[in-house]
């Protein structure tokens, strides 16, 4: 090479050029975007998440929860997402806006968690979520009575059972025991609220019709983090124990204890009790307000991906 | 390693030059004056090494003995993982990518190096740097992002560290001798000036001034790809470009064909990157660009590839002699298949099966391991026993290093590109359920646990003969190890 | 320990006794084969990026033709839905957004200081009172249904909602909560916003009653009044004078 000046120019000049063209750029257009709203002013999205969310985002990212979660829905042409009902629309740059930590992943060996917070509205035996199909079995002898029986059976029966016997039909009466493991309800735009609201009570003892527990409330997060095996057998995501805490019934159950419901192997020894931490708490806080549902004007609709694209890949094949 | 004039006739046609004694006594003066400081680079790259190789045992078992060590915080798997990467991207790959560096610099610039105890000292602020950044992921202080996993404090050490690297390098570079600028010294500027402005931006834009929503991710992976290619692409085919023609000794095929592959490798690599975040929620031309950069990144590969391979022609018997060729043409090629995969597996058609399956591990370990540390390896295996004044000891133990890594690293580059397949149909399959697609990778899974063990295996090999060249138990004898078949083992004394 | 102190130099410095030249670089020429590989990267290359760049939009999300025309019928689509929405159902959301806080979200008011709309004889009536009072305002004191309600202020909307908006939230009011008044055209709302241009104050009650309880806009299509007319008969008590 001749000459000095051309290569630093040139090594100058080629990184300018790929900085400035991949991320200048790209940030003037889609670098600070407003919340989406209608024409009155009402009916915003996406709102700012919780503090508990904020928090929740950060024991996400520190427990590598985004090396196996994809937090994306891809468009109808870009994979089967669509039709394994992870959303009901791509996902866009504006559904990010206010998240704390973008984490957006680039692997599935778990499902995508984009709308995970939002499919606990979908908790319907009629629907069945990809998720009620992976949790084949749901652990054997999974019935209400079944559901009723360990605390029963427990040695600190007599307060317990109050708790326990307000499983499967009283789940509206375990709303005022479950506030802790609820997101702050004040934080949801109030047009979630209305639909999620019910299931997001339900415990994990409460039970569909069939017989399978109702996906993605608090509680099953909980049951899922500290047992991801005592939900889905085949899962291969490791237990997070560690956000867990053993307690010693002290009076009466803590509201928020886990209910291995149907799962004799996974309960505690008597007089003691499995409880969240505080991170644990914020992790599903988070995950719970992951919720991509809300209709927006730049993905495409919904109603056009419902029908055709599934026929379209089948015609592919 | 190089082969005496005793052993190919065939390369004695080219040689005509011979090498003056001055010439002898200035590269053992400048030999000398880098003893040090690449011997320090190298020891501490190796203890990493073995470090991430330990954790990428660990890390791949996991993967499918899930409940293995998940009591422990700082052994969950999500921890493990990029304790693994970083462990092998800013542990292994910078330190011995800047060691071989430093050493290819002072060679080619004719020039000593003056006070190396300050690359010393730059040497144990990386290490520092890496030690609390892998510290702070197992404690769960990462920062969440891949490849920028490492924690404020441990990113700024490393940073300061590096400039203080850079700075050496760029002062040997001022006062080079004479005579013109070699194309390993191209690439060696480019990657030394490019990697502080790339960590530097994405730290800004990440952490100081964070950017809005997905632009996060863009950049996150803009820094990541452009880590890959600008920073152990440039070093990697850097040193191919001074081993190849050094060891066989004969001239670099053509000089026009070096001068493309390295305008055309920078513009188009360092556009790529968004491909791996393809439709996902960005503007669609940023994803066409990088893919479009992809197909052309084909220009610099045939241009590089063609160039060594012609300056290769005639001597491929070579590498059963000498460990350097070995390690460097297997990364050369590896290098050209590593673009060709990535090509197509970011073409939208074939990244709609293969996206968010393993395939781009598969990807990235060809890049980082097959391209990158092999290369490194024979960088080692050449500039170590001129360092220390011995040969290596054991030809065996090259042989099992050098096959050990080769099967290891096929044999999971293979399964990972082949699993991430196999798992993208059924993925994109909604009749199976998502257990069924995590179920047929499984296999593919426990397969790279065994290559993981294969390339422990190499590894461990390699660092106690390092060991051994280091504690001055190699050979003194004047011909090189492995060179001359006719050898015995016990050759040395 | 250090090397090679004990050995002979010779063998110390074996290797770079024997090693070869510092590499150089040749000349040889660009071969045609790659020359054309360059052309077809350059044209692939090209050609993926000119198909699918999304006209470098910011906007186009989807690759697959070119974004004006995509985003064109992107927004066609989103405002097709949005016109799906009759004018009612939009005239209760401006209604639940602007009005709610003082009329209720049931059309009852508050007992004695917000007057209901359900059931109101202005509400009900012809369509230019109901105009007038959304356009500039209204300062009680006012009595509606029988009931007084002394300190009700009512803002002027000519500034704060359109045309549009108010005739969509007026044929709302009119047809919600069992009240049967025909809708409101914004042509008539925009006639009455030019008749009323030059009124700076809010109305008071004797303004309102000084209109005929029948008068309808200006400008408003005739059938929907009539239609309007026809019902307020059996509407309770006209108010007094």
């Amino acid at each position: 090479m001749k000459g000095l000046q051309p290569l630093f120019l040139g090594i100058f000049g080629i990184f300018t050029f790929s900085w400035l063209g991949m991320t200048v750029v790209p940030n003037l257009q889609i670098g600070s975007l407003n919340p989406q709203s209608d024409e009155e002013g009402t009916d915003v999205y996406p709102m700012p998440p919780s503090g508990m969310a904020l928090r929740g985002a950060q024991v996400y990212a520190a427990n590598g929860c985004v090396y196996c979660h994809t937090q994306q829905v891809r468009p109808e042409y870009g994979g089967s997402d669509l039709e394994r009902k992870w959303g009901d629309r791509r996902s866009a740059p504006r559904d990010y806006i206010f998240e704390p930590k973008v984490l957006l992943g680039k692997m599935r060996t778990g499902p995508d968690l984009a709308n995970v917070g939002h499919r606990t509205a979908l908790a319907d035996a009629a629907s069945p979520t990809p998720a009620a199909g992976a949790a084949a079995a749901p652990a054997p002898g999974t019935s209400p009575a079944a559901a009723a029986s360990p605390a029963a059976a427990s040695p600190a029966a007599s307060p317990a059972t109050t708790v326990a016997a307000a499983s499967p039909a009283a789940s509206p009466a375990a709303a005022p025991g479950a506030p802790a493991i609820l997101p702050p309800a004040g934080s949801q735009p109030a047009a979630n609220v209305p639909t999620s609201a019910p299931s997001m009570v339900a415990d994990v003892k409460a039970l569909t019709k069939d017989g399978k527990p109702i996906p993605y409330t608090a509680a099953w997060h909980h049951r899922h983090l500290y047992n991801p095996r005592s939900i889905a057998q085949d899962s291969n995501m490791p237990a997070y124990r560690f956000l867990y805490e053993k307690h010693r019934i002290s009076g009466e159950l803590s509201p928020d204890a886990i209910n291995f419901a149907g799962d004799s192997g996974e309960n505690p020894e008597g007089g003691w009790e499995i409880v969240p931490s505080y991170d644990a708490k914020c992790l599903v806080a988070y995950l719970m307000s992951l919720d991509q549902s809300h209709p927006l004007k730049e993905a495409k609709a919904p109603a056009t991906v419902a029908a055709a694209p599934a026929a379209a890949t089948e015609a592919k094949k | 390693m190089n082969p005496s004039a005793t052993t190919n006739e065939e390369v004695s046609a080219d040689v005509e030059v011979t090498t003056s004694d001055v010439e002898r006594v200035e590269r053992a003066l400048i030999d000398a004056s880098t003893r040090l400081p690449v011997l320090v680079f190298y020891t501490s790259a190796i203890a990493w090494l073995l470090l991430a190789t330990f954790l990428g045992i660990l890390t791949s078992f996991k993967m499918h003995a899930p409940d293995f060590l998940s009591g422990w915080a700082f052994l969950t798997w999500g921890r493990i993982r990029p304790a693994h990467l970083n462990a092998l991207v800013y542990g292994w790959g910078s330190m011995a990518g800047m060691g071989t560096a430093i050493w290819l610099m002072a060679r080619l610039c004719r020039t000593t190096l003056r006070h190396p105890l300050l690359l010393i000292a730059g040497a144990a602020f990386w290490n520092l740097g890496v030690l609390m950044g892998i510290g702070g992921i197992l404690a769960g202080a990462t920062t969440g992002y891949e490849w920028l996993e490492f924690p404020g404090f441990s990113a700024l050490t490393l940073f300061v560290a590096y400039l203080l690297i850079m700075t050496w390098t760029l002062i040997m570079f001022r006062y080079r001798r004479r005579g013109h600028v070699y194309i390993t010294q191209w690439y060696l500027l480019g990657a030394f000036l490019w990697f502080p402005w790339l960590y530097a931006a994405a730290q800004v834009m990440l952490f100081i001034v964070p950017v809005q929503g997905v632009m996060q991710a863009a950049v996150n992976w803009w820094f990541a790809n452009n880590l890959l290619f600008l920073w152990f692409g440039s070093i990697g085919l850097g040193t191919v470009y001074y081993m190849i023609p050094k060891v066989i000794g004969r001239p670099v095929h053509s000089y026009y064909l070096a001068a493309i592959g390295f305008w055309t490798f920078a513009l188009f690599s360092s556009w790529t990157g968004m491909q791996r975040l393809i439709d996902g929620p960005f503007p669609a031309w940023m994803i066409t660009a990088s893919i479009a950069a992809m197909i052309l990144s084909i220009i610099p590969v045939a241009t590089v590839g063609l160039n060594h391979h012609m300056t290769m022609r005639d001597h491929f018997p070579l590498m059963r002699y000498s460990p350097t060729l070995r390690f460097t043409v297997f990364g050369a090629i590896a290098y050209t298949a590593f673009s060709v995969v990535g090509v197509i597996i970011s073409l939208r058609s074939m990244a709609r099966i293969v996206h968010f399956t393993e395939a781009s591990m598969g990807y990235t370990m060809m890049g980082l391991y097959a391209f990158f540390t092999m290369v490194m390896f024979g960088s080692m295996y050449y500039i170590v026993p001129r360092l220390v004044g011995r040969e290596w000891r054991y030809a065996s133990l090259i042989k099992l290093h050098f096959w050990g890594s080769t099967y290891g690293i096929g044999l999971m580059v293979l399964l990972l590109l082949v699993g991430g397949f196999v798992q993208g149909l059924s993925l994109n399959d909604p009749t199976l359920s998502f257990a069924e697609s995590t179920e047929s990778i499984l296999p593919y899974l426990r397969g790279r646990t065994l290559s993981w063990i294969l390339l422990s295996v190499s590894h461990l090999v390699f660092a106690f003969h390092f060991g051994l060249m280091l504690l001055g138990f190699g050979r003194t004898a004047s011909v090189p190890t492995f060179l001359n078949p006719l050898e015995s083992e016990g050759g040395g004394h | 320990m250090d090397y090679g102190e004990t050995q002979e130099v010779q063998e110390t410095h074996a290797a770079i006794y024997r090693e070869k030249v510092e590499p150089r670089v040749g000349r040889e020429p660009l071969s045609l084969w790659l020359i054309a590989t360059y052309g077809l990267a350059v044209f692939f290359g090209g050609a993926y990026l000119g198909r699918y760049a999304g006209n470098f939009s910011g906007d186009g999300l989807d690759y697959m033709g070119g974004a004006p025309r995509v985003a064109a019928k992107a927004s066609a689509a989103s405002a097709e839905q949005v016109t799906e929405l009759t004018p009612v159902e939009k005239g209760k959301k401006i209604f639940l957004a602007n009005c709610a806080t003082c009329h209720q979200a049931n059309g009852l008011g508050v007992a004695g200081q917000y007057p209901p709309l359900a059931g109101s004889e202005i509400v009900n009536g012809g369509s230019r009172r109901p105009v007038m009072i959304v356009l500039k305002g209204l300062q009680g004191p006012l009595t509606v249904k029988g009931q007084h309600y002394g300190t009700a202020v009512m803002q002027p909307w000519e500034k704060t909602l359109n045309d549009q908006k108010i005739a969509e939230v007026l044929t709302y009011v009119r047809q919600e909560w069992g009240n049967t008044a025909g809708p409101i055209t914004p042509e008539g709302v925009a006639a009455m916003r030019k008749e009323l241009a030059g009124r700076a104050e809010s109305f008071t009650e004797p303004d309102i009653l000084a209109v005929p309880t029948e008068a309808d806009v200006p400008g408003g299509a005739p059938p929907a009044p009539a239609a309007g007319a026809s019902t307020p008969g059996a509407n309770p008590p006209t108010p007094k004078p």
